[in-house]
């Protein structure tokens, strides 16, 4: 597994998060590199929300250390918690949650909102980016669910996170958005973008460039490289 | 767009959602806020207006004033009375009566006569009932409905009057009953003449023996009168009737606080409505609000979100109650008082104000439950 540096935008060290008697995440050391394409993958109850919800500053560890871009955040208060999230992290959904009473271009702007300044052109250029732009002025519910996966990607990217965070982004897309999802990725990575993304799809955990297995809460294993042929449970706790 | 505007614009268009889509709460919440602002407005009005209304209403009760001769001498000359009724606010002065008593007989029948002028006795005593009519001419009289059954008189009825005036001089005079009058009081066994008659008759001249004023005012407002006159004309000495002013005075206190009664369930009608619209719409909307702070609202974002619409339904009701409350005020003039009720514009901004601060008050709860919703529902798909 990585190792602790400057290099690293995200590590877990010994991370745990109990829910009373229920371990939902035990012991869990990993990083990820700037720029790096990680996917987490396992079967339902095996702690990858839990770990997307303490990766994206959503909620805290019971114990473990969670240092992203070199700040630890796992003690954070909520205020604090909620600035990163704002300013670090850019949140991809599978059920979009889109505000349906607002344009697609106006959905991207919502994140500026929080941000900063809504800035039209900018968030114009986000929706062009994804090849949305002829789309700008329809409400969601005039979009098919592969557009509004494409808002929601471009609402990620317009406060030019460090890290992007996609939970099932492809769940609920047929298999042409699927790739078209896919392929913005490619293109997020290329340029330089951190992602992580939660799926139980093994041909979109595949993209990545590492694969983290979770079962019961720990790390089953870390395939690295392009594709999954088998585990390597040795890879751990490394 | 400047960017300020582009944020203007995403507010008001979550603000304009959030009311328009949750639009059968949004015109409860306003229904019930227009009808507290209503009240409000319309009871704000009253409660100015109930003195106003009041002390002319306590006025046709009779004389709240009276003048008395200062020191020893029985009588104040009628000059020095008028100098001090002069000193009382014209338009507040219902009626400045002056009194001269002198004894007279009928059917040898001893009778207290009263010289005064009629028609100030008339506006003074609006309570006095009369079988007949108010005299006409000098020569005509008012007789008390005791005083005219111990003589069996009856409206239209001639008497010769008769007694000792100035210097103990005799007098006597043939004069008409034209009415009886019915008081209550010692009203009942008196005369009543045109003060120049019995100056006439008797010899005196421009004297009284007492003065009966009804002004309109507060406790404190004739205290004030009553010290101005006092202060400038020394031979006359003003008394408030106590009797008088202290019930007016406890009954315009407890229809104020009957008044502030209603105003407050009104309060707590627009209390109750916002809060639970509110704490409603926050449940509903819960993955809204978790959404939009995954997306980096902090909680005082999402509380201005709300506040905001608060205050909007605040500023909606309050305006449309203090229209409504006018009418509601005029209503209650007319069917309680008999008169309608003088427009404060005060009540405007006071209606408004009152509104959105309850309506804020009233969100606070409902406000601090969304700001206390975890973000991370959103991601669970719940």
């Amino acid at each position: 597994m990585g190792e602790s540096g400057p290099d690293n935008i995200l590590e877990l060290i010994g991370v745990t998060m109990d829910y009373g008697q229920v371990k939902a995440l035990n012991d869990v050391s990993m990083t990820v590199r700037r720029g790096e394409w990680l996917s987490i993958m396992g079967p339902s109850g095996s702690g990858k929300t839990t770990m997307m919800n303490i990766v994206g500053c959503l909620d805290r560890p019971t114990s473990g250390r969670v240092i992203l871009d070199g700040e630890e955040i796992s003690r954070l208060g909520g205020r604090a918690l909620t600035t990163i999230r704002r300013d670090k992290i850019g949140l991809i959904f599978q059920q979009f949650h889109l505000a349906p009473y607002l344009t697609a271009v106006e959905n991207v702007m919502l994140a500026q909102y929080y941000h900063s300044l809504p800035d039209e052109e900018e968030a114009m250029a986000a929706l062009s980016r994804v090849g949305l732009s002829e789309r700008a002025g329809h409400l969601p519910s005039q979009l098919s669910g592969g557009e509004q996966q494409r808002v929601c990607i471009a609402r990620a990217l317009i406060n030019h996170p460090m890290l992007i965070l996609a939970d099932e982004p492809t769940g609920n897309l047929d298999e042409a958005n699927e790739h078209m999802v896919l392929d913005i990725f490619r293109q997020l990575h290329s340029g330089g973008s951190a992602i992580i993304v939660v799926t139980h799809a093994h041909d979109v955990g595949a993209r990545a460039e590492r694969v983290v297995m979770l079962e019961h809460g720990r790390i089953a294993g870390i395939v690295e490289g392009r594709g999954i042929h088998g585990h390597r449970h040795d890879d751990a706790h490394a | 767009m400047g960017l300020r505007a582009g944020k203007r614009r995403i507010w008001l268009k979550m603000l304009s959602a959030s009311l328009l889509r949750r639009r059968s709460r949004v015109i409860a919440a306003l229904a019930a806020i227009t009808i507290g602002a209503t009240v409000l407005s319309g009871m704000l009005s009253v409660y100015w207006d109930i003195p106003r209304q009041l002390e002319r209403e306590f006025r046709s009760y009779g004389a709240n004033l009276v003048l008395v001769p200062s020191g020893e001498v029985g009588v104040m000359g009628l000059r020095a009375m008028r100098r001090a009724a002069s000193l009382l606010p014209a338009d507040r002065v219902i009626g400045v009566t002056p009194y001269r008593y002198e004894t007279l007989s009928i059917n040898r029948q001893p009778f207290t006569a009263a010289g005064t002028y009629l028609d100030e006795a008339r506006r003074t005593n609006p309570y006095w009932r009369l079988e007949g009519e108010w005299p006409a001419s000098d020569e005509e009289m008012l007789m008390g409905a005791d005083a005219a059954g111990h003589i069996g008189a009856a409206p239209g009825t001639r008497v010769r009057v008769s007694g000792r005036g100035r210097n103990n001089r005799p007098f006597a005079g043939e004069m008409t009953i034209s009415g009886l009058v019915r008081s209550g009081g010692p009203e009942d066994a008196m005369l009543f003449m045109e003060m120049s008659m019995l100056e006439s008759l008797t010899g005196t001249r421009g004297e009284a023996n007492l003065v009966d004023i009804s002004v309109a005012g507060s406790e404190g407002e004739l205290r004030k009168m009553a010290d101005a006159s006092r202060e400038s004309v020394t031979s006359v000495t003003p008394r408030l009737l106590r009797r008088v002013v202290g019930s007016e005075t406890a009954v315009l206190a407890k229809l104020r606080y009957l008044v502030f009664l209603v105003t407050v369930v009104a309060l707590a009608l627009i209390f109750i409505c916002v809060a639970t619209g509110m704490l409603t719409s926050v449940m509903e909307r819960s993955r809204e609000i978790g959404l939009k702070k995954a997306l980096g609202a902090d909680n005082a974002a999402i509380m201005g979100e709300f506040l905001g619409e608060g205050a909007v339904l605040g500023i909606a009701g309050g305006l449309l109650g203090s229209f409504a409350g006018y009418f509601f005020a005029q209503l209650i003039g007319i069917s309680v008082f008999g008169r309608s009720a003088a427009f404060e514009p005060l009540t405007i901004p006071a209606a408004v104000a009152v509104s959105v601060l309850t309506t804020a008050l009233a969100a606070l709860p409902p406000v601090r439950r969304a700001a206390d919703i975890e973000p991370a529902v959103v991601l669970r798909g719940e």
